[in-house]
């Protein structure tokens, strides 16, 4: 008990409450824990962030979307363009008319098929032009729609917009 | 443990504890919405077109991020009242203490519930993008909202101190909201309180979500009451052991302290 | 039903989560509703 200025003599009445019996350590452990945390976080988002997020359309248009760096690419896998090969994936993805060939080291995970809004991490090819994906990510969209849906022909027939 | 005092004859009908009548009601109606969503969520509603099963994930993952919210919302209106009110109630304080708790629960179901979601429709189960960062250091802050409350000091300094967190720590709820939309994200944007009022969402898969709302609703009322009920009588709790600690002091004639 | 554990996973997990922190709650309160005075109830 480390009450270096004596007892206090003055009685508190009950419902104001007092100093506590006893320091707790674990709270401020517990603080400490979370300013560090909270450090880690931001320095790993903004770490990370430096692979710029680019749509297909904006490569070598938009700033930080420059060819020779790497990226995360977002599109949507055109119709018919996966190719399923013994140690990488083909595909196209597609964005606002624009068209980027990525080759990807093995299975992509997720969801991934075609029609799907996808980002990939990688690096342009500087001879052949192909994006080197190391890794693909299904982007899914905000709309749900049930499997038995009527709508469902209408929605497929509109899913592939870009490659029509 | 001593009892304090010698405990009344039994109020029979009433519940043990922290419950109430009302509580009891609540309580109930909790264990069938929470029946009610699992066979909504698991069992009758559809899959989704791309996601397929996996879209089931929604229907406990988007109430409890609500949830989260209301819980922190109510902390900081609950702050705001004990900080500009004349009183500087302590039972705001105790109440705002507990929708914290509760918020951190439910932040801490949406982080796992999305990181399985993730791994299933993206295909990672962590992606440092803006959705998640932002919503990670909300988890983190009311984390730390939590450890001030436990630091030493009197109860009106506790209360002082962390209503002033919960207010400006509620701050981080909006950036969380519209993250999707100020940064770019693989996190979709929001289905049903997106900007236009157009619910993009199936019928049943709507009813889903909303019966997995009312149920985590009537489940945060439920554990506000009891929770807020348990600080009052922690907090008196502490006052008796402080008193028995000065008064224990006093025998002693002061000859303990260096 | 693809992703099975998943799926069902993220349902316990989220009963799980909120049932342990309900039951702490309640057992605490019933501790404590046993050492404090009725009168210092005023939810009574």
């Amino acid at each position: 008990m480390a009450l270096s200025d004596g007892p206090d003599l003055t009685p508190s009445p009950p419902s104001v409450g007092g100093r506590r019996p006893r320091r707790r350590i674990m709270p401020m452990v517990v603080l400490a824990l979370v300013l560090v945390s909270g450090g880690v976080i931001i320095t790993q988002a903004l770490s990370t962030a430096v692979d710029y997020y680019c749509n297909v359309d904006e490569v070598g248009v938009r700033s930080g979307c420059d060819e020779g760096r790497r990226l995360r690419l977002q599109g949507t896998v055109a119709e018919g363009s996966v190719v399923t090969g013994t140690a990488a994936t083909m595909f196209d993805i597609e964005f606002n008319g624009e068209s980027v060939p990525v080759e990807y080291e093995g299975e992509p995970g997720g969801i991934f098929r075609e029609c799907l809004p996808v980002v990939v991490h990688g690096v342009f090819d500087q001879s052949t032009g192909l994006f080197l994906g190391d890794r693909v990510e299904v982007k899914h969209s905000e709309e749900y729609v049930a499997v038995n849906d009527e709508r469902l022909t209408e929605a497929e027939a509109m899913a592939c917009q870009p490659s029509a | 443990m001593t009892t304090i005092s010698p405990q009344r004859a039994e109020i029979s009908s009433l519940p043990r504890g922290t419950g109430t009548r009302a509580t009891r009601i609540i309580g109930i109606a909790t264990i069938v919405m929470i029946a009610w969503l699992a066979l909504f969520g698991l069992v009758l509603s559809p899959a989704d077109r791309d996601q397929g099963d996996s879209v089931r994930i929604m229907y406990v993952h988007v109430p409890s991020v609500w949830l989260a919210y209301l819980a922190f919302i109510v902390t900081a209106v609950c702050s705001a009242i004990h900080l500009f009110g004349k009183r500087h109630s302590l039972g705001v304080d105790r109440i705002a203490g507990a929708s914290a708790e509760i918020g951190v629960v439910f932040m801490a179901v949406t982080l796992a519930t999305g990181m399985l979601w993730g791994r299933i429709t993206w295909g990672v189960y962590w992606q440092w993008d803006a959705r998640l960062t932002t919503t990670a250091l909300l988890f983190v802050s009311y984390i730390g909202y939590l450890a001030v409350r436990g630091l030493d000091g009197t109860q009106q300094q506790r209360a002082r101190r962390s209503a002033v967190i919960g207010l400006l720590v509620v701050l981080e709820i909006p950036l969380v909201h519209w993250s999707v939309r100020l940064w770019r994200s693989l996190h979709q944007e929001a289905t049903v309180l997106g900007t236009d009022l157009d619910v993009s969402l199936d019928g049943l898969m709507l009813f889903s979500l909303f019966v997995g709302v009312i149920a985590f609703t009537l489940l945060f009322l439920w554990l506000v009451l009891h929770r807020s009920r348990t600080l009052t009588m922690i907090d008196l709790v502490g006052d008796r052991e402080l008193d028995r600690a000065v008064i224990a002091r006093r025998a002693e004639g002061g000859i303990d302290h260096a | 039903m693809r992703d099975a554990g998943f799926i069902f996973g993220s349902y316990l997990i989220t009963l799980g989560a909120i049932g342990a922190f309900a039951w702490r709650t309640i057992r605490v309160g019933r501790r404590l509703a046993d050492e404090v005075a009725e009168e210092d109830k005023p939810w009574r």
